[in-house]
């Protein structure tokens, strides 16, 4: 009846353990491995090995002594210290084990079900030594299993990332098609707003007509007649206000796709879309180094400047661009010229001592200064230069025109008013037939009939002559609030990309040990952990390596990605050629309206991508000016 | 001249600049040199201008000496252009001297508001100009002795 409940029913409230225990014992072939104590309230264990080999497999499943002995501590049984004999020695034999436990008793399964799992005891100091030298590997398996946990963990959030950022490029090919949606509808409204200032004309024409040349107010709602120059040859003003709304929310200038697509485009190259490694790496790289760094500090730039000295890639352009304004920085101060009336257009270049803060573009803006007098035009140049600016400058007007009628672009224009050869407000009539460039006139004259104006001929802005830094700085913060970084932009993008980062700075850069491929990648596929117990080596040293290697690639990752950033605007010179041949698809129809202007300046290179990169080039118009020379 | 002893660097206490140069509009061009001891930029600034200044004089006094064509025009012009630079560097008195020639020059006194006949114009201008060029030597000279403690 005892040996029934033993195997069967109850055991419903003993441990598994102690059963299987209670259960091997029962089995008598294995006595002389094996067996009940003499007194039948312990069990002792004669033969040591072949209780590890055979027994022990079969009826806890694995094969070692050490995790038994364990076990038996969990459950309160204590080994059997005979101290107290002649001899020290167990009467077993010298090489047994006996453990006993109060209620584990041969013939009596009942008191088996008093057998509980001890709960995780602080450890006595006093404890025998063997218990010492089981803990450790109970550490082990705690370690192990953490591991493995986090593990798991991180491959949860590896794959969340992956799909996010399968979002991400998704949102941004949305966000893209949007924004060329909406520029097409602004040019739509500009034909529209074109269309009505004709009929507008038109009616003006004929309300004159029928009134008589100063006629009482026409029909159309001209108030501005009366203060205007007394004549009403102005549009309508509900039209003006309509364009001069439309000027101010151009869609040209606020959305920026260069800055979507260059985000785009690092996405792709991320998702291993593109594996044409960046052909500009170094290039993009100095650039935050050679400026004062502002948002992107820390770790970042620092890390960068272990690039600097990687040699230029040879590229689509051959190392320096003139036509990418990031080397503006970087190219050695030289003097600045002195003879100014070359019709050149000049980069000031050179490092400047900050007196001024970084404005923190997320490109340098690149600005059009047209100014004849020199002194105006080398200080306003060095100003902008300051102020992280590229600048390209016209000595007039009709210089002005052509550099934006041949393709140049520009995020803003500076435009003192008189000048030889063609006036500012002339020249921004102009370039508005075919350009929607912000242009801020700078001028002092300043009277409200003068401004009102410029704004008449499309300029968006004045800035009085003469100017201040701040004054300057204030223009520009304005009119480039797209360029404006917010904040801590490019940092947050791609950070949390450990793996492929890393990869490509294993290409780069010796000087990290913790970073090569081998760890990376078992890091990053938990399935590669060996499935045994975990006291082996091979783990933990992964563990380790890991865990050093985690704080050291995480600058890594956030240094590349300033730099990726800059990479994927300016390696993508196809994508920006396609750009821009569209934008000048767009512009051709007006621009051949001017066709003389352009002719005249050698510039079918409208036509040439190829040659746009020496879009600096001073090819300028002297043979048309016969009064250039005139007042210097 | 006297100011050699000068080595403050504050161009201000050079006798002559006080009503002569705009502290604020100058310092922000010195602001801009590299090496303050050199002063590369803002000097080849001056000195660039100090030949302008002295080309545009001539230009002047020789259009109002032959007064062919629209010479009153291009002496209006001159003034303008000259006022701009002046402007920019903070040479306050050769500025508004320039201002006056520019409106002048449009046959306008010297406010720009009203009309003046030619003969006026070229009385008005023969003075104004002598008044503008004195006016530059002064500060030519103010601007040479602020540079010269480094030459």
């Amino acid at each position: 009846m005892d040996s029934n409940q033993a195997g069967g029913a109850g055991s419903s409230n003993s441990s598994d353990f102690v059963r299987k225990l209670y259960k091997m014992l029962e089995n008598p072939s294995d006595e002389s491995v094996v067996r009940w104590g003499n007194d039948g309230d312990s069990f002792v264990v004669l033969e040591n090995e072949k209780f590890t080999k055979h027994i022990l497999p079969k009826h806890f499943k694995h094969s070692n002594f050490a995790s038994f002995v364990r076990q038996l501590n969990k459950y309160d049984f204590h080994k059997v210290r005979h101290n107290n004999e002649e001899n020290g020695q167990s009467p077993y034999g010298p090489g047994a084990w006996e453990f006993k436990h109060p209620d584990f008793k041969m013939n009596n399964k009942d008191a088996l079900d008093n057998i509980r799992r001890k709960a995780p005891a602080p450890r006595k100091p006093n404890q025998p030594n063997e218990t010492d030298m089981l803990v450790p590997s109970q550490q082990m398996d705690m370690v192990s299993g953490q591991l493995m946990a986090t593990q798991a963990q991180l491959h949860a959030l590896e794959g969340r990332y992956n799909e996010l950022s399968i979002h991400h490029s998704m949102l941004l090919q949305e966000v893209i098609g949007l924004q060329k949606t909406v520029v097409n509808h602004e040019h739509v409204m500009q034909q529209i707003m074109t269309f009505l200032h004709g009929v507008d004309a038109t009616q003006r024409r004929n309300s004159k007509l029928s009134f008589g040349p100063n006629g009482a107010q026409p029909p159309n709602g001209n108030i501005e007649g009366a203060n205007q120059a007394a004549d009403d040859d102005n549009p309508a003003s509900p039209l003006q206000h309509a364009s001069k709304l439309l000027s101010e929310t151009n869609a040209d200038v606020m959305l920026n796709p260069r800055n979507l697509e260059q985000m785009n485009e690092i996405t792709m190259r991320m998702n291993g879309t593109l594996t044409t490694p960046p052909p500009d790496f170094a290039r993009a790289a100095v650039r935050p180094t050679s400026r004062g760094p502002p948002s992107a500090s820390s770790a970042g730039s620092m890390r960068l400047e272990n690039l600097d000295n990687l040699v230029y890639p040879v590229g689509q352009s051959n190392g320096i661009d003139p036509m990418y304004s990031e080397h503006i920085n970087n190219i050695p101060y030289a003097a600045p010229p002195k003879a100014v009336d070359a019709a050149e257009p000049k980069f000031l270049e050179g490092r400047k001592k900050s007196t001024i803060p970084d404005p923190g573009w997320i490109r340098p803006p690149q600005i059009l200064l047209v100014e004849d007098d020199p002194t105006c035009r080398r200080i306003g140049s060095k100003f902008l230069y300051a102020f992280h600016c590229s600048i390209d400058s016209a000595l007039d007007g009709l210089e002005a025109v052509n550099k934006m009628n041949a393709g140049s672009k520009y995020d803003l224009v500076l435009m003192d008013i008189i000048m030889p050869n063609l006036d500012g407000v002339s020249a921004c009539h102009l370039i508005r037939q075919f350009d929607t460039t912000p242009i801020v006139a700078m001028t002092s004259n300043i009277r409200s009939d003068d401004i009102s104006m410029y704004f008449q001929h499309g300029m968006n802005d004045v800035l009085p002559k003469p100017f201040t830094k701040e004054g300057l700085l204030h223009m520009l913060e304005k009119h480039l609030v797209h360029l404006k970084k917010p904040s801590a932009q490019g940092e947050g993008m791609a950070a949390p990309q450990p793996v492929q980062i890393a990869r490509q700075l294993v290409l780069k850069e010796e000087d990290s040990p913790a970073k090569s491929p081998a760890t990376v990648s078992n890091w990053n596929s938990p399935s590669q952990m060996p499935g045994v117990s975990p006291v082996g080596s091979t783990v933990t040293d992964e563990y380790a390596q890991a865990l050093q290697g985690q704080p050291v690639q995480h600058p890594g990752a956030y240094s590349v990605n300033p730099m990726q950033a800059n990479i994927g605007y300016n390696s993508s010179p196809q994508m920006q050629m396609q750009a821009r041949q569209q934008q000048q698809q767009q512009q051709q129809p007006p621009a051949s309206h001017r066709r003389q202007i352009s002719d005249i300046s050698g510039g079918d290179d409208m036509s040439n991508p190829a040659k746009r990169q020496q879009m600096y080039a001073p090819h300028m118009p002297q043979q048309m000016n016969p009064m250039q020379q005139r007042p210097r | 001249m006297s100011a050699s002893d000068d080595k403050s660097g504050d161009i201000m206490l050079i006798p002559g600049a006080e009503d002569t140069i705009d502290p604020a509009t100058f310092e922000q061009i010195l602001e801009m040199d590299e090496d303050e001891v050199e002063r590369e930029f803002s000097r080849s600034i001056v000195y660039d201008f100090f030949g302008q200044a002295d080309s545009t004089f001539k230009k002047m006094e020789s259009s109002l000496e032959k007064k062919e064509g629209e010479y009153l025009k291009e002496l209006s012009e001159l003034g303008h252009f000259l006022k701009g630079s002046s402007a920019t560097l903070g040479l306050t008195k050769v500025k508004d001297s320039c201002e006056k020639i520019q409106h002048y020059g449009s046959q306008k006194d010297e406010t720009g508001v009203k009309d003046i006949t030619e003969k006026e114009s070229c009385d008005k201008l023969k003075t104004t100009i002598a008044q503008a060029k004195k006016e530059f030597l002064e500060v030519k000279d103010v601007l040479k002795e602020y540079y010269k403690d480094t030459d």
